[in-house]
């Protein structure tokens, strides 16, 4: 009948899962359920690591109500126990972090939270599964039975190859092949299998007998469409039918407790959730609010709230009710909610992997979660690891080390200086491998990646008005040692020796006029062109220029000729334009080709700033703080501060001047400046006397009214007795307004007069003591006492 | 003034004076050199300046196509004429010129700033094809109707305009008037047309405005309109049943018949041609939807043949493209092999790429063989399929007509009958309805009867027989016409590549050859 959900718990925690489930409770309009199980062995516990001298006395002492509803409980229990012998003992009363008995449902008080983030159950239970830490408790069985595991492995041996014989030799070959594949692929799947088989969690020695608490949401309010579970240490939501619950002892929320009375042979997927049905859920107390699911939610709040009220007086007609819950409300501070975990920190350790996680600004560097990655089970030799941030200047948001490759990748969000969207490398050194990746948009050139290696550099570009997606630099060797000096200048760049660039489509050219393709053979003198296909064809048509000699042997200059362009024209038979277009083309070429080694140049000139910049910036790794963060922004937090400041000073100040009882009295006096302690006593006692007859006044006032609503009524009735007999319908309903109207208003001048006579000696001593300490007078009375 | 003393003879535009303003205008130094030594072809000169030059015809410019620019500004030209070759011109300058009329701009579509200042204008006029212009200069001519102005309001594009100088600037309502008839335009007479002058003239002028603008939208709706029925027509018209949807056939059947009048008043004709009309409508309108129908069908099967036909010709070219890319990939090392300092591997190589080139060119050619044949055969299936439904749709007409025809027959007996009764009723004096002289006459013998009520249905079915005629020649010629242009589409297509195959082999094998011939020169 227990569940098992994790390797056990403490009690100290399910406390704490009850504890801060409250707040769940409440912000699901108290329809989440939890149920504890005692365990059977109630480990030690440090109770000294708790520090209860802080705690409020409702922690330490049982009221009388307390009281008795403990005695119900054990009565209960009692009960319970005869006639449902084999069961276990129910979970009703545990102790405190006083060690003090409490019955679990007064543990729980609905707490409305400030956080948005909590007002629904998933950011709540996310928040919670934070909020605690798993400690496992050793386990109350000797490891003995763990042997049989063994055995179990030899189950999956690998299945002998199939027969593939088969008639027709081109179908066999086939056959063969897809077999065999097949085989391979089987086998394979065999093998995974038999890892995870290896890898799989050893059967539970505990399953069945360990207890766990977690929360149940049911369904009708706040648009809850149908129960379910969530489970605290994950905030993992569960259907009600979900495998691993395997039963339920209890359940109870801040107003009651109940048994459940069904057959968990199968599970939880049997139960039913009304709790309003006393054959399949036992409650404990009988309540008049009993959580009929067809109930109207204000309704029941209402009655809850007078059930409070008059308790004292209903007590024998209504049956027990609930006594308030001991504990404080619940008070998350915006630091403990942004920290979510205790400490700030937070390890959670999974199959070859660990999980860390910290709160915002917690790490100098921002570092908010890190997961690494083992090849292992047993988590030594690293994999991979991953950390998250957050808040960082530089915009990084994760970095990824891949410990098999030694490539570090580092990715941002958008808003870094060139619009670096990600950076992977294996050293800072410049020229050596590396991508960088770009937010192209945010880029006047368009760049969205830029791959780098000792020889090459590739670079691709989206969206760019002159079509152009691809650029490929080769660069030789530096002639020259000596010139690789520090100082980076387009002479001593690295030479290029050829760069090819890759353009799109440009719908407005023709085909064969826009060009696909061009290769730069900067050493060689040559550039090629290859232009887009034309509809229709199969090849496109292609240019290669060949920087001649500019002189010619006879000495003359050369200015174009027909063997310095090769041509191919597709679907035409003229063979080459006219030299002038084609010597126009290539003086643009040319201009164009110097350009681009300019172009180049500048990209390896990028890279090495942008690598000075994040070099820079690993080192500083400086944080953001919003604005709006008051608490952290310095600026902000000033701001705020001496607003409140101000604010505060302002209602003093409105204080002191709507209330200046002393200021007519002071006037009659002339001079403040100096007062002897007499006329202190004398302003004192004439502003008191003063007060007295205003009060006196204002019953008398009350009670003239009184009499006066009163005298008219008297007469009223006389004149009715009397012409009782002669009257018309009509003038009797007005002598019944008029009555029921003077009765009313009587009857509120006595309730005024009553509260005004309870009230005007408190008010008397109230103004007595605001004038001792009045500062004007406090200089001369203070002797007087 | 000047010119009355001018002694320099007017000019007309020659060869030798292009010849001069294309070199003085054309590309300079080095390659103003090689220019001289190729020639220029007038068709690659995009501007062309010809001023000051006393020009007094436009001429011989035709050669000149691509021009985009063209000066002929202080010439004393007199007509604008021999520009409709220049279509892809923009800019066009023919101030300080002695025009007296606007014309022969028509087919100057592209035009976008056209300039007659200082002419002897007195109208707008002949520019409606010009929805491009965007800059008007027309000042300093002899301009004198403001309202000529709202001519100009047709240039949706026109921003600038210059019509200072002209007599109409006097008029003291000038600036508001065109502010208020012009709204697009931007500057006049080079100055900003401001908010506030816009403003007022629109208050001023809102009365007019409004009606013309309401009549300028009603006569849209009626273009619309009548386009929208052009448009139904046409497609009534391409499915061969055009003004088939009415009475249109049966009123054109009494429409040359003259004896159909005087018959109409024997007696009981009213409605027994009442019955005949509704009748023949039923079957005609019956026709019109079944035409409709049976030419979408046809244009479904068109589309979805040329869809699989386009999609056939691309996988073969894929699969060209795909082959040419392979061999380019594999030979990127003929410079290398040019390079190599081993002969014996270099002619290896060489020979080796020899027959790589033929492979190549036998796998293209037995690529687009295969091609051709796939096409054919989807080509024989798309000719039968027209066929086909081409004669359904032949034979159905057909037998639509004939419901026509048996009506006409019809109609003819009962006519005869009655014409037959009234004729003895006549005779025997019976007869004592009222009837024109005219209609009187026919009844004099039987012969003369009969042969009105023969003739006036021979003419009812020739009509029909020629509707009839009308539609099967249409559809059969349609049918022919889908499929010839099918074959001819195929065989310069099929033609086109083979073109293209040799040219792209003797383009390698030159290649080869110039290397090989490098190096024995070497």
């Amino acid at each position: 009948m227990e569940v098992l959900r994790e390797n056990g718990e403490h009690e100290e925690e399910e406390k704490k899962v009850l504890v801060i489930s409250n707040e769940l409770q409440d912000l699901e309009e108290k329809l989440s359920r939890i149920k504890v199980h005692i365990p059977n062995v109630v480990p030690e516990f440090d109770w000294n690591s708790i520090d209860t001298s802080q705690l409020p006395a409702s922690y330490k002492t049982n009221s009388a109500k307390e009281q008795m509803l403990l005695q119900l409980a054990d009565n209960f229990h009692r009960q319970y126990a005869h006639l449902c012998p084999d069961r276990q003992p129910l979970f009703l009363h545990p102790l405190n972090e006083c060690g003090v008995e409490k019955f679990v449902s007064t543990t729980v008080r609905p707490t409305l939270q400030p956080y948005p983030e909590l007002y629904n159950w998933d950011g709540c239970a996310q928040f919670v599964s934070d909020y605690l830490t798993m400690e496992p408790l050793s386990s109350p069985i000797t490891p003995v039975l763990k042997e049989p595991v063994k055995e179990k492995a030899k189950k999956y041996a690998v299945k002998p190859p199939r027969d593939l014989r088969s008639k027709f030799e081109l179908q066999q070959v086939s056959k063969k092949e897809a077999d065999i594949k097949a085989a391979q692929k089987k086998k394979q799947k065999e093998e995974e299998e038999k890892v995870m088989e290896a890898e799989k969690p050893t059967p539970d020695p505990l399953y069945g007998l360990r207890v766990h608490a977690w929360v149940l949401v049911l369904s009708g309010k706040r648009e809850v469409p149908e129960s379910f579970f969530i489970d605290p240490f994950t905030a993992h939501s569960y259907s009600t039918s979900d495998d691993h619950f395997l039963g339920i002892e209890s359940i109870w929320n801040h107003k009651d407790y109940w048994v459940n009375m069904q057959d968990c042979w199968n599970g939880c997927k049997d139960l039913t959730f009304d709790l309003g049905d006393p054959v399949r859920w036992e409650f404990m107390l009988l309540g008049t609010d009993k959580p009929l699911l067809l109930l109207p939610e204000e309704e029941e709040e209402e009655l809850a709230d007078e059930d409070l009220d008059d308790f004292d007086k209903e007590e024998e007609e209504k049956g027990f009710d609930m006594p308030p819950s001991w504990v404080d409300l619940i008070q998350i501070s915006r630091k403990e909610f942004e920290t979510r975990c205790p400490q700030g920190k937070k390890v959670i350790q999974y199959k070859s992997a660990k999980l860390e996680k910290w709160a915002p600004y917690l790490n100098s560097n921002g570092l908010v979660k890190r997961l690494t990655v083992y090849e292992d089970p047993e988590c030594v030799r690293v994999l991979e690891v991953k950390g998250w941030f957050e808040n960082r200047e530089d915009m990084m948001n994760m970095r990824q080390l891949n410990k098999k490759t030694e490539v570090t990748t580092e990715y941002f969000s958008p808003g870094h200086i060139q619009g670096l969207k990600a950076h992977s490398y294996k050293t800072m050194e410049p020229e050596t491998e590396r991508t960088m990746e770009f937010y192209s948009e945010t880029r006047v050139d368009g760049l969205q990646k830029r791959v780098e290696n000792a020889k090459e550099m590739t670079e691709y570009f989206e969206g760019r008005s002159d079509f152009l997606h691809y650029r490929h630099t080769v660069f030789g060797r530096r002639t020259k040692r000596a010139q690789m000096v520090l100082i980076n200048t387009e002479l001593n760049a690295r030479p290029i020796v050829q760069i090819k660039e890759q353009f799109h489509r440009n719908p407005e050219k023709p085909a064969d006029e826009d060009v696909a393709e061009r290769i730069f053979m900067i050493l060689e003198g040559r550039i090629m062109l290859t232009y887009h296909c034309k509809d229709d064809y199969i090849t496109a048509s292609k240019k290669e220029f060949i920087k001649w000699k500019d002189v010619d042997n006879k000495g003359n200059k050369v200015i174009m000729t027909s063997d310095m362009c090769i041509s191919y024209q597709v679907g035409s038979s003229v063979k080459n334009k006219k030299l002038l277009h084609l010597y126009e083309m290539m003086l643009k070429l040319m201009e164009e080709e110097k350009q681009l080694r300019h172009q180049v140049w500048e990209s390896e000139t990028e890279v090495l700033e942008i690598l000075k910049i994040r070099e820079e910036e690993a080192a500083a790794s400086k944080l953001t703080v919003s604005m709006y963060d008051t608490e952290r922004n310095e600026k902000s937090r000033q701001q705020r501060e001496t607003m409140e400041r101000l604010m505060l000073e302002e209602r003093q100040r409105q204080v002191e001047q709507d209330l200046d009882y002393l200021a007519p009295f002071l006037i009659q006096m002339g001079s403040t400046e100096k007062m002897s302690k007499w006329q202190a006593l004398r302003l004192k006692e004439d502003c008191l006397n003063d007060f007295k007859h205003h009060l006196i006044d204002k019953a008398n006032l009350i009670q003239a009214r009184f009499e006066k609503e009163t005298q008219e009524l008297q007469k009223k009735q006389q004149w009715y007795q009397q012409n009782q007999l002669s009257m018309t319908l009509e003038d009797e309903d007005a002598y019944l307004t008029y009555c029921s109207d003077a009765m009313f208003r009587i009857r509120i001048l006595e309730i005024r007069l009553n509260r005004h006579k309870e009230m005007a000696p408190q008010k008397y001593i109230e103004l007595e003591e605001k004038l001792c300490k009045d500062p004007r007078l406090t200089e001369y009375l203070k002797f007087n006492v | 003034m000047s010119r009355l003393y001018d002694t320099i003879e007017p000019n007309v535009i020659d060869e030798e004076l292009l010849q001069k303003a294309v070199e003085e205008q054309g590309p300079q130094e080095e390659l103003g050199q090689l220019a001289k030594r190729e020639g220029i072809d007038y068709k690659d000169v995009l501007e062309l300046q010809l001023d000051f030059r006393n020009i007094l015809k436009i001429d011989n410019l035709w050669q000149f196509v691509n021009l985009t620019k063209l000066q002929l500004d202080n010439n004393i030209i007199e007509k604008i004429e021999a520009l409709d070759s220049l279509v892809h011109l923009i800019w066009l300058d023919l101030s300080f010129n002695n025009i007296e009329v606007i014309e022969g701009l028509e087919a100057l579509v592209k035009l976008q700033d056209l300039s007659l200042y200082n002419n002897r204008i007195s109208k707008i006029e002949n520019l409606d094809t010009l929805q491009e212009l965007q800059v008007f200069s027309i000042g300093n001519n002899n301009l004198t109707a403001l309202e000529n102005v709202v001519y100009l309001r047709k240039f949706k594009n026109l921003r600038t305009l210059n019509l200072t100088g002209n007599p109409v600037c006097e008029n003291e309502q000038y600036s508001m008037f065109i502010a208020a008839h012009l709204p697009d335009l931007v500057y006049l007479d080079f100055r900003l047309l401001d908010d506030n002058t816009r403003e007022l003239a629109e208050i001023k002028y809102q009365y007019a405005i409004d009606e013309l603008k309401q009549g300028e939208a009603q006569a849209l709706a009626k273009l619309v309109e009548e386009q929208a029925k052009q448009k139904e027509l046409e497609h009534h018209t391409a499915a061969y049943v055009e003004y088939l949807n009415g009475s249109f056939l049966f009123e054109s059947m009494y429409a040359e018949d003259t004896e159909a009048a005087r018959l109409a008043y024997l007696p009981g004709m009213a409605d027994l041609l009442e019955t005949y009309k509704s009748k023949f409508v039923l079957i005609c309108e019956n026709l019109f939807a079944y035409g409709l129908k049976e030419h979408e069908k046809r244009q479904a099967e068109v589309s979805t043949f040329y869809e699989c036909l386009q999609e056939a010709i691309q996988d073969s070219q894929q699969q060209g493209t795909k082959i040419i890319l392979d061999f380019e990939n594999d030979n990127q090392g003929l410079d290398v092999i040019q390079n190599m300092s081993n002969f014996e591997i270099a002619d290896f190589k060489l020979v080796k790429y020899n027959e790589d080139i033929s492979q190549l060119s036998d796998t293209l050619m037995t690529l687009e063989m295969q091609t051709v044949d796939q096409l054919e055969e989807i080509i024989k299936d798309f000719e039968r399929n027209i066929a086909d439904q081409v004669s359904t749709f032949i034979e159905n007409v057909q037998g639509m007509m004939a419901q026509c025809r048996d009506l006409e027959n019809h109609h003819h007996e009962k006519l005869l009958e009655i014409a037959i009764n009234t004729l003895e009723k006549i005779v025997k004096s019976e007869f004592d309805e009222e009837m024109p002289d005219d209609a009187r006459l026919l009844f004099v013998d039987k012969d003369t009867i009969v042969n009105a009520v023969n003739a006036s249905h021979d003419i009812h079915l020739l009509k029909i027989d020629n509707r009839e005629d009308d539609i099967i020649t249409k559809a059969n010629s349609w049918s022919s016409s889908v499929i010839e242009e099918v074959h001819k589409n195929e065989i310069s297509r099929n033609r086109n590549r083979v073109r293209e195959i040799n040219q792209y082999i003797d383009h390698l094998q030159e290649e080869l050859d110039n290397m090989e011939s490098l190096e024995q020169m070497e």
